[in-house]
């Protein structure tokens, strides 16, 4: 599956790992040169392909007089080939003894099991031993006996048991750092595997969740598109069964008795009903697809705030509940439509005085204020512009039942309600605020509803003052 | 597994899976102080913080028999916490067999659920099925108030197809029976499977024997293993003790 789990079985299940990929090769030459100055005598790291990777060594005085000799030099050749050729078993030893009488310890370094190297001490003398062997003596007719002796002498004394101790005590410290290093090289082979086994994870959820969310986008345009067909298509007939009851209502056809004339308003009102829905769904599509145009220009937003309370003052009245209009003098002109910003106001306005109750109150306040820029503007240059522009803010507030905290943007969402109940007192089809945010958005402003004291929601849209698109 | 013909060596994981703090790196301590110190190395414990693993531990056993072939042990644990499911999955990769560590507490008994369904869970990405795996489990810290039953793990046990042991691991006890069973189990399915006994000459049943004696276990093998509750491990009962 990961070549992550690979590398931990390549660490940890097969052959052995190699010495010098778990050691500092310098370090342990370094290791090696205190130890030599500590117990005198010559050390050296093989690997298992023979090659060397620690040298602590110094040549004695007796090779080096040896040397001047040819069969000198052939004897010494030998003895390393000779020592080349020992093999410890793991965890083993081998005392080795040389042409000269000087002697060698061979030990196995392993690491779980297996042989990776070897550590070589020597050459040394045992101090038993007072004498070169005698075989060197003839090697040569001019080897001399007493300068032979010396370097001999000056070979590095050591016990056997001695030479085992020091040996033993190094192959145990190399066994230490064999396994800090490969706990070392484990914890970060298991680290990057970890890591990689977790991307591998979240790239293959979220490509998933890509999917799913593609297949989302493709359905909610289907909708969007069903909607807009749906709606136009409703509407053709609906206009016909408006206009013809209007005739009837009005006598075209014939006088209606009075019981007549009421079922043939009944049917005329609800269709009228009807149509509003159907016009509602159809700008919401329009707005989801981005197909509606708006006419934008500058625009007074005071006169068509008050346009909206007079077309609302007979339901007013009827309700016993009382709606005005408050705007400040002097206000700058907004950058709108002013049809489509005359159905927010009038959404707004609608919504209100639905939840008052009677005895209550619709305020439109119309102010001054400043809408601040967004920072998630995809927009260049965002720093040559003020963070703040002058905006007019139209406030609807009632004093009705209120939005709680949690639906106060959810309030915004089609077909949302935040009594969804069968049961529910307020009729509506929960489209006039999803309306009311597309427009805003539409026109760069900005729409959100606070709590208005001590009773009642106050919805307020913010709309900026001039055209100043950034992007 | 892994099998070099050549150095006539055989590489066994066995993995100790369960819940968070159910006592999988204590399994492993226990085992490790149990060992003889010529079958077994360092105990590797990889990266912990506040004593909770984060990688995993890696026990080692080496073991030469008669007949030549050499067969080491690599015994892991898993991080228990949630948050490390990769390194759960990395560290279940080519296992041979599993001990599972449950928490006898009761109130554990729902991350003992959740931790065996993530073995499930893991096993299947590997496209090996729990029916396939070599299970013993654990049920760990038997000294504890507000455990499960004797009883209740016994019933249950008696239809499970898995052996069943009881253990106290910070006291040692159970543990090497629990490893024993698993080892067991192991080694069957691995012989059923490549025909080990007859290709290396290899005695199972004193290879099994010799484990447990270097344990500290010098009972007989079918006693040791007959310490289970419920399970099959009739595969290999030892008629030539």
């Amino acid at each position: 599956m990961t070549s992550g789990a690979s590398v931990l079985d390549d660490l940890t299940m097969g052959r052995a790992v190699e010495l010098e990929s778990l050691v500092d090769r310098r370090a342990l030459g370094e290791m090696l040169d205190s130890a030599r100055e500590l117990f005198g005598v010559s050390l050296r790291i093989f690997n298992q392909k023979g090659q060397i990777l620690a040298d602590a060594s110094q040549r004695p005085l007796l090779y080096a007089y040896l040397d001047e000799f040819k069969a000198g030099q052939a004897a010494l050749s030998e003895v390393v080939n000779a020592i080349k050729g020992l093999e410890p078993e793991p965890d083993g030893d081998l005392a080795f003894e040389c042409v000269t009488g000087a002697r060698y310890w061979v030990s196995g370094i392993s690491y779980d099991g297996h042989l990776l190297g070897r550590l070589i001490l020597g050459p040394f003398r045992d101090p038993a031993r007072a004498e070169v062997h005698t075989g060197v003596r003839s090697l040569d007719s001019g080897v001399d006996p007493e300068r032979l002796a010396r370097a001999y002498g000056e070979l590095p004394a050591l016990e056997p048991g001695a030479a085992r101790r020091v040996a033993r005590h190094l192959v145990n410290a190399i066994d230490l750092i064999l396994f800090s290093g490969h706990k070392a090289l484990l914890t970060s082979n298991m680290h990057l595997a970890s890591v990689h086994e977790s991307y591998r994870e979240l790239s293959e959820k979220n490509a998933k969740l890509q999917q799913a969310f593609d297949r989302l986008k493709e359905l909610d345009r289907l909708k969007s598109n069903f909607l807009a067909t749906v709606s136009h298509e409703l509407r053709t007939p609906l206009t016909s069964i408006i206009g013809y009851s209007e005739m009837l209502r009005e006598g075209i056809a014939g006088e209606l008795s009075n019981e007549q004339q009421e079922f043939v308003q009944t049917i005329h009102e609800k269709g009228e009903q009807l149509l509003g829905l159907i016009k509602g769904l159809l700008d919401l599509s329009k707005l989801e697809s981005g197909t509606m145009s708006l006419r934008k220009a500058e625009i007074d937003v005071v006169p068509i705030v008050e346009d909206v309370a007079n077309t609302l003052a007979p339901a007013a009245r009827k309700k016993l509940v009382e709606i005005g209009v408050e705007a400040e003098p002097g206000l700058p002109s907004v950058w709108g439509d002013a049809e489509r910003l005359r159905q927010v106001f009038l959404n707004l306005s609608e919504n209100a005085l639905k939840f008052t109750p009677t005895g209550g109150s619709v305020r439109l306040i119309v102010r001054p204020t400043m809408l601040e820029r967004k920072s998630d503007d995809e927009g260049r240059g965002l720093v040559l512009f003020s963070s703040k522009r002058p905006a007019v803010e139209v406030r609807v507030a009632d004093t009705g039942i209120g939005v709680p905290d949690a639906e106060k943007e959810r309030v915004f969402d089609a077909f949302y309600q935040v009594d969804g109940s069968a049961t529910r007192e307020h009729e509506g089809t929960g489209l006039g605020l999803s309306i009311v945010r597309r427009l805003v958005d539409a026109h760069d402003g900005a729409v959100r509803v606070e709590d208005n004291a001590p009773q009642g929601a106050v919805f307020v849209v913010t709309l900026p003052c001039r055209r100043t698109t950034i992007a | 597994m892994q099998l070099d013909f050549a150095a006539r060596e055989l590489t066994v994981k066995l993995v100790y899976y369960g819940p968070a703090l159910s006592g999988k790196t204590t399994n492993l301590q226990a085992l490790h102080e149990a060992a003889d110190p010529s079958i077994t190395g360092r105990l590797m414990t990889l990266e912990t913080r506040d004593d909770r693993t984060l990688f995993f531990d890696l026990l080692p056993f080496t073991f030469r028999d008669k007949g030549g072939l050499s067969v080491r042990l690599k015994v892991f644990t898993v991080p228990g916490q949630v948050i490390h499911a990769s390194t759960r999955r990395l560290v279940l990769q080519g296992a041979d067999g599993i001990a599972f560590i449950a928490d006898s507490q009761v109130a554990e008994t729902e991350n003992n659920a959740t931790a065996f369904m993530d073995l499930k869970q893991n096993l299947k990405t590997y496209g090996i099925t729990l029916k396939q795996m070599p299970l013993v489990i654990q049920f760990n810290k038997r000294d504890l108030p507000a455990i499960r039953s004797d009883e209740e793990i016994a019933s249950l046990a008696a239809q499970g197809r898995e052996p069943v042991y009881l253990a106290v691991a910070t006291r040692g006890e159970g543990v090497v029976e629990s490893f024993i069973g698993l080892l067991h189990l192991t080694w069957s399915a691995l012989d059923a499977e490549h025909d080990l006994n007859k290709k290396f000459g290899f005695d199972a049943v004193a290879f099994l024997h010799s484990v447990a004696r270097r344990l500290g276990h010098d009972r007989p093998l079918s006693e040791l293993l007959g310490t289970c509750v419920g399970g099959a491990l009739e595969v290999l009962r030892p008629e030539a003790e």
